[in-house]
């Protein structure tokens, strides 16, 4: 993040409204995607498009809702450093399950 | 003891003069949340991937958790949940502008949102045990989906808490004060977190299942 965009404006009533009418959208088709899927198996496809979506709307609501877009550099890095380190942790333990490298 | 005061408030003058509250250029009190909810991520993380592991996981029980979801109805709440954090970011706004009563309103109004997605909650869970007849210990898929949506709702719960306080300080006081206006902020930064782990509970478990 530069200091530019620490620096800039926060959204006005009227942006903040327009990023929920955005996430709701993003919603029904998230949605919509489940009973297409449903309805016409999409082989497989559903389910990265439906991470990725998520993953959008995660973004969105930290960058503006949250305001991390405006805020210093350092709390981004924290917020991440938590992010990631629970994202390596628990991909490596249902990757060890994946593989049957842990035995139920 | 009087000397290390002062020299705390020399090194703090020194440093921009921030005062002691103040780390890094931030405030102590933000830099404490946005840690804490970075060690939310590991407490939430586990629950997610313990109903990865066994959600499908039915011990020789016929229920399963993924087959008796009710998604349109998971959906309305997901959307509650999702306008809940616009209102909440209304709150700070209005804050902001110096307009007490716009706060107020916004802060009702997220308190409102997050009880009626509690409600949806407290139905669906009544629906799961009395009428499918799954419990904490049906089985090991039933018990990662109560331990992750039911720690998600009470986090949700301590949200609404803490929201009717701001209230209730509010309208005691005639307003919220600068200082108030931290708390505000706190409290917001607490409520979009809820948020967004829903909407990674809800594709994760609702939409795609269990791995």
């Amino acid at each position: 993040m530069t200091d530019e965009a620490h620096h800039a404006p926060h959204p006005t009533t009227g942006q903040y409204v327009k990023i929920a009418i955005v996430l709701a959208v993003v919603t029904a088709v998230e949605v919509a995607l489940f009973y297409i899927d449903e309805a016409v198996d999409m082989a497989g496809w559903d389910g990265p498009l439906l991470i990725i979506l998520s993953f959008f709307k995660f973004v969105v609501v930290i960058g503006w809702f949250m305001h991390l877009r405006f805020e210093k550099p350092l709390l981004s890095r924290f917020f991440a450093g938590g992010f990631i380190l629970a994202l390596s942790l628990y991909g490596i333990v249902v990757g060890s399950f994946l593989v049957g490298l842990i035995t139920r | 003891m009087a000397d290390v005061i002062e020299a705390a408030e020399t090194h703090a003058e020194d440093h921009g003069g921030h005062g002691e509250h103040e780390s890094f250029g931030i405030d102590n009190r933000k830099l404490g949340m946005w840690l804490f909810l970075s060690s939310e991520f590991l407490f939430f993380g586990a629950l997610i991937t313990n109903y990865m592991v066994y959600g499908n996981d039915t011990f020789g029980a016929t229920v399963v958790p993924r087959e008796i979801y009710d998604i349109p109805f998971t959906s309305v709440s997901s959307f509650v949940l999702l306008m809940s954090s616009l209102t909440m970011v209304l709150a700070h706004h209005s804050l902001a502008t110096g307009d007490q009563n716009g706060t107020r309103t916004w802060l009702l109004a997220t308190a409102l949102l997050g009880s009626i997605f509690l409600g949806g909650q407290v139905f669906e869970f009544y629906e799961f045990i009395n009428v499918y007849g799954m419990t904490l210990t049906t089985n090991p898929a039933s018990s990662a989906f109560f331990m992750l949506t039911g720690f998600h709702g009470v986090h949700v719960a301590i949200g609404v808490i803490m929201l009717m306080s701001l209230f209730g300080m509010s309208r005691r006081q005639g307003g919220l004060s600068e200082g108030h206006g931290m708390n505000l902020e706190l409290v917001g930064l607490y409520w979009h977190f809820v948020d967004i782990i829903w909407i990674v509970i809800f594709t994760i478990v609702y939409l795609l299942g269990a791995v």
